[in-house]
């Protein structure tokens, strides 16, 4: 029986390989998910035991948690420098600042573009600095800096030239003396590194008599760990003490998976969608080809195969798919990071990458999961080849009784559909209580699965269940469909009534479609070019000629095909009631050949919905609570110099001018939460509280001390009242008690709790405030008052001076970026189902081929064919498309309810979804194009005779 | 008796549109007996053949297979009735396009988990006239060799009785003869008992003995005879 398989299995291997795509792109980018994961972490980690591995012990100050969003723990007095370099042992200790700042080179500020942070460090002795220099040497007077090779590559900086260095205290000239390389990497993920002298460090950046680390050499003979505990025993206890590799291996982790937490979660869910829309394709691809082949299988047993010899034969079949398709997106995934790595290289956000290496879980999960879901999707169709009585050898179209399953389809989908919405609900609304109680997983993995599998079986339900509205909609799209095409020959016929016009009005046809065509494949090309471009530049020029040359072929196989159809075929109705009749026939392959582009279709939706939701609701906030004119921020989002603020108040139009400043604190009660520094004087004319609990205004009169206002969402989670008292701690370890007196509502901009100016001042050392807001006095020109302000905040170049549109504009179009990112790795979906449906359309086509040779027959022409099969393709994906947004509009409104007292709110992006019903119906016609040919083609005699 | 039916009847549908294909069929099939099944269409012919291969359960009645009664065979015992026991031969359509013929011929074998006897597996295909063509694929065959390759997979478990469902349907007189020739052959060098449907004269006077059915009932049984007598008989038959 396995001969009987793999043989099969080879004779069809066209089918086999289109089959087998989907898990292949499934299976690729679990490959290449997990490749990337540990490049950067293998990248960081290489970067920073390189950057440590002349330091045996690292001392900095001790955090009392680990922060996601950047708070610092603050400096070291510099005189501990002195204590440990008497500890016995030690024989060289020295410090080290680092802070955030960059370059200003022209007038332009060259801080890092990605994201990524930009430092300042003061440079080390060569006892300690592994970097080497390309060029010049490290800075030994005031006023020389050092940059690394990147920096220099991207501004194009030699040594000997002067520019100027954003400092706390505003912008000084400095001198390049050195370009350094950071090992093998160019860069740590894009963040540009500008070295100074320890003085001028302390100077510039608020560390007089202070320092961030303290890096110290061991005596020979003397282990690090020995020396680790002896410095231990002689500093206080806010400062920890580590090894030079302990050291690295906390900060690469830190840094990996800042990036990876976020990266690797998203990655692998697209990845897990795209693996169960391929299930759809091989379910669907296995139940027509088992159909086709039950002569097959009933020769089988009537030379004594048993039905579970015949059943093996299938499974074997979607077992060798499986395997070899995850092999080969194991292939795939890790060429798709080597891609990726020269495309971030390109884009300049210079993710690290090492070498890639292969972890046991790259190669083994992708192939259990490809060949898995390969064997689970054939065991439908397995068990219906079993059922296949032997007679069937001998009659012909012998019919299949339907199965149990398909009996009952309405009942079990109706159950799984209303299990699946259960679970989607109570992950949204109960945080997964119901899988928490039944598996005892933690808080976020149960909300996780309870989403993920509510989600799988409702897409499995909708799939069953809408082989019950394939009709109806097959109706309502192709009926359309039908009276477009008269309305378009009713217009031709007039056309031709007018002698000449009717010529010329082909003509133009035949030109529109010589240009669209050459459009589309310059399109194509020019994508595909565009990629090349990234990776070198002459295989993007050959790719562009051979874009080139398609087009033209292209232009001039249209002009051939509508050179012979003058006068014109009046288009048949005929065609499109057939392709609706042929669609509505078996509605329930219809449903699942539809399925895959409803998956893709419902995921878009919902992202779509989801995002613009959270932007609409960013933006909102943005209207509602900021009442000031200027919005000013870091576009890396680190905080801005002190010295800012009053800069920005001395501008004489200035009315108000007051930072808001942000840390993360952890509360006594447990979590970790924001804090928000504000002045009470200002703050109020630049912000308007939305209070609660008879709160007002009249608060911020006597705000001080220790008195904390605090937003719902963090009364809710702690149980607070007005009045009560509770406790948080700063990164650096700093306890503050504090009362509550206010409760106010916004879950977008101020989260957490706000207190006085003046007590966050003396709280933490991160101070900085995070956003600077303005307002004018009234009358005031914004274009001039905004220019005021920005020529005031040159000395900071860091922060960007925006009018609140702006600002709203920027945030949109970052967002914007991100659902693009989100969009393209969606296609991933749309191009499995497009070649499922392109499979599904073959294969009928191969089914019917009696049937064409019979419309041939009595002249139906080729042309009438192709479009026949053309509109059933797009009957289809219409009817994928309609069903995904409705899915995806319900996913979308659970997800927005549930988090609707963040402030997220539903929308339906009505003009987006037209948007995408009509990609469906384009994808319909493509998908259309290889399988009409092959009708189209059919020989007439061959097809009649055809068994 | 190889094979032996007694009162086996067969209807279709129920009430008022109930059609009664068999109405009462007895006979007993002796051991080495090649025996032809003839009939005008409607008669029932194929439908007996159906059942007496168990590939279809009869209204009523019994049918038996060396010795084993088989109308109350569940599929499982079927399966292994059809290893053992049954080989067939059809008009259409036996070989599975992938394998090749020498891998068509032993599919039923290897399907039962026995190993081929290399001696008889050769044995029979040059009886069947293909030993230069053991690798070609049915689509390089021809269809009198594609028959070929059939009887020969029919012979190679060496069932207790062949059924053969109108297996010159499908090709020319010149072919039909050899296929004909060859079936004659097996029924006299290895005592192959054999079943044939056919409606074709000339394969009739190839069998030591001829059923004509009509409307459900066996109305002549007679031995062997030449193609015009049948011929003959047929015509009376119908004309009933």
């Amino acid at each position: 029986m396995i001969l009987v398989a793999l043989r099969g299995l080879w004779g069809r291997k066209t089918r086999a390989i289109l089959t087998a795509i989907s898990i292949v792109l499934g299976t690729a980018m679990i490959a290449g998910t997990f490749v990337l994961r540990d490049q950067i972490t293998g990248a960081f980690d290489s970067i920073f035991q390189t950057g440590l591995e002349k330091t045996d012990v690292l001392a900095s100050k001790r955090t009392a948690f680990t922060s996601n969003n950047g708070a610092q723990p603050g400096p070291l007095p510099a005189s501990l420098i002195g204590t440990i370099a008497h500890v016995d042992g030690v024989a060289r200790a020295e410090g080290q600042i680092q802070a955030a700042g960059a370059l200003v080179v022209n007038g332009k500020y060259a801080g890092s573009s990605s994201g990524a942070p930009s430092l300042v460090v003061s440079s080390l002795s060569d006892a300690f600095n592994p970097y080497t220099f390309s060029a010049g040497h490290a800075p030994t007077a005031s006023g020389e800096v050092v940059v690394n090779s990147k920096l220099a590559d991207d501004k194009h900086l030699k040594v000997g030239q002067h520019v100027q260095l954003a400092t706390a205290i505003g912008l000084k000239p400095v001198t390049i003396v050195g370009i350094f390389n950071l090992g093998t990497a160019s860069s740590i993920g894009g963040a540009t590194i500008v070295g100074t002298t320890f003085e001028d460090a302390q100077q510039w950046y608020d560390r007089v008599d202070q320092t961030s680390t303290i890096s110290v050499k061991a005596d020979p003979g003397v282990s690090q760990q020995q020396l680790k505990q002896r410095i231990i025993a002689a500093v206080p206890h806010f400062v920890k003490v580590q090894t030079g590799p302990e050291a690295a291996k906390e900060q690469a982790n830190q840094v990996a998976s800042g990036i990876n937490d976020f990266l690797t979660p998203l990655l692998l869910a697209f990845a897990g969608a795209t693996v169960f829309a391929g299930a759809f394709i091989i379910f669907n691809t296995f139940s027509i080809t088992v159909a086709q082949r039950s002569r097959e299988f009933a020769l089988l047993r009537t030379i004594g195969a048993s039905r579970r010899q015949v059943l093996r034969s299938v499974l074997i079949e979607a077992l060798v798919i499986g395997l070899l398709a995850s092999l080969s997106g194991i292939v795939v995934g890790i060429g798709f990071a080597k891609l990726l790595d020269t495309l971030f290289d390109r884009s300049g956000s210079g993710l690290p990458t090492s070498a890639i290496t292969l972890k046991p879980l790259t190669i083994w999960l992708p192939l259990v999961v490809g060949t898995a879901v390969a064997m689970l999707a054939a065991i439908g169709p397995a068990f219906r080849a079993t059922r296949v009585p032997p007679i069937a050898a001998l009659r012909e179209g012998a019919e299949l009784p339907p199965s149990w399953m398909a009996r009952h389809r309405g009942l079990l989908a109706s159950l799984m559909g209303a299990a699946g919405l259960g679970l989607l609900v109570d992950g949204v609304f109960d945080k997964g209580g119901v899988v928490h109680a039944l598996f005892g997983f933690g808080s976020t993995p149960s909300v996780l699965i309870s989403m993920a599998g509510g989600a799988i079986l409702c897409f499995l339900a909708v799939a069953m269940l809408s082989s019950y509205v394939v009709q109806p909609l097959a109706e309502v799209i192709g009926v359309p469909l039908g009276l477009l095409i008269r309305l378009g020959d009713w217009i031709g016929t007039q056309i031709l009534r007018v002698p000449g016009l009717g010529r010329a009005w082909y003509v133009v046809r035949r030109v529109v479609s010589y240009v669209l065509a050459f459009l589309l494949f310059m399109l194509l090309g020019g994508m595909v070019c565009g990629i090349l471009a990234l990776i070198s530049t002459p295989l993007a020029l050959f790719g562009l000629l051979v874009s080139a040359a398609l087009s033209i072929y292209a232009v001039f196989r249209v002009w051939r095909r509508t050179e012979t159809e003058w006068p014109p075929e009046r288009p048949s109705p005929l065609t499109s009631q057939l392709a609706r009749e042929n669609t509505a026939r078996n509605p329930a392959r219809t449903a699942v050949t539809s399925s895959s582009l409803m998956i893709g279709v419902a995921l878009v939706v919902f992202v779509a919905v989801f995002v613009n939701g959270f932007k609409d609701s960013f933006l909102g906030a943005l209207d509602n609570s900021i009442t000031s004119d200027l919005i000013i921020q870091s576009d890396s989002f680190s905080p801005i110099p002190a010295e800012a603020v009053p800069a920005a108040q001395a501008v004489p139009d200035v009315q108000t001018a007051a930072g808001i400043q942000f840390t993360d604190a952890k509360i006594n009660h447990g979590g970790i939460d924001t804090v928000n520094g504000i002045d009470p004087l200002d703050f109020p004319q630049l912000y308007k509280f939305d209070w609660q609990k008879g709160g007002s205004d009249a608060l911020l009169g006597h705000f001080q001390g220790d008195e904390a206002l605090i937003e719902e969402q963090f009364a809710k989670s702690h149980h607070l009242q007005i009045g009560q008292h509770f406790q948080v701690t700063s990164i650096e370890g700093n306890k503050l008690n504090l009362k509550v007196v206010g409760q106010y509502k916004d879950p977008v901009l101020m989260t957490g709790i706000s207190i006085p100016t003046s007590t966050f001042d003396t709280w933490t050392t991160n101070s900085d405030p995070g956003v600077l807001l303005v307002k004018f006095k009234p009358g005031v020109n914004l274009d001039q008052g905004k220019a005021q302000v920005a020529a005031a905040l040159k000395q900071f170049p860091v922060a960007t001076v925006r009018t609140n549109s702006e600002y709203k504009q920027h945030t949109e179009s970052q967002v914007n970026g991100f659902l693009t990112f989100l969009y393209v790795l969606l296609a991933m979906i749309g191009i499995i189902s497009l070649v499922g449906i392109i499979n599904t359309l073959a294969l009928s086509v191969f089914e019917r081929t009696r049937e064409i040779g019979m419309l041939r027959a009595v002249g139906t022409t080729r042309r009438q064919l192709r479009r026949m099969v053309r509109y059933e393709s797009v009957i289809t994906s219409v009817i994928g498309g309609l069903i995904g947004v409705g899915v995806g509009l319900v996913f979308g409104w659970i997800l927005t309810k549930g988090l609707s007292d963040q402030g997220i709110q539903f929308s339906v992006p009505v003009s987006f979804i037209i948007v995408v019903l009509i990609v469906a119906a384009l994808a319909g016609v493509l998908a259309a194009i290889l399988p009409a040919r092959r009708a189209a083609r059919l020989d007439v005699l061959e097809a009649l005779q055809y068994e | 008796m190889v094979v032996a039916a007694h009162d086996v009847t067969r209807d279709y549908g129920e009430g008022d549109t109930i059609v009664q294909a068999l109405r009462g069929v007895d006979l007993e099939i002796p051991p080495g007996q090649f025996t032809a099944v003839m009939g005008p269409s409607g008669s029932g012919k194929s439908t007996l053949m159906h059942i007496l291969a168990g590939l279809d359960r009869p209204t009523t009645g019994s049918v038996s297979i060396d010795g084993q009664e088989i109308t109350a065979m569940g599929d499982q015992e079927l399966t292994l009735l059809r290893r053992r026991h049954i080989g067939f031969i059809f008009q259409f359509f036996n070989l599975l396009p992938m394998l090749t013929a020498e891998e068509n011929i032993v599919l039923p074998l290897r399907i039962a988990g026995r190993d081929a006897e290399t001696g008889w597996v050769d044995e029979v295909i040059s009886k069947v006239g293909l030993s230069d063509r053991r690798t070609h694929r049915p689509a390089q065959l021809s269809g009198g060799q594609q028959q070929r390759v059939a009887i020969a997979r029919g012979l190679v478990t060496r069932p207790t009785v062949m059924f053969a469902d109108e297996p010159t349907g499908n090709l020319d007189s010149t072919t039909s003869e050899e296929i004909l020739v060859l079936l004659r052959e097996a029924v006299e060098s290895y005592g192959q008992t054999t079943v044939m449907v056919t409606h074709d004269a000339r394969a009739s006077a190839m069998a030591d003995r001829i059923l004509f059915l009509a409307d459900g009932l066996i109305v002549r049984d007679q031995g062997r005879a030449s193609e015009q007598d049948v011929l003959t008989a047929m015509a009376e038959v119908s004309g009933q």
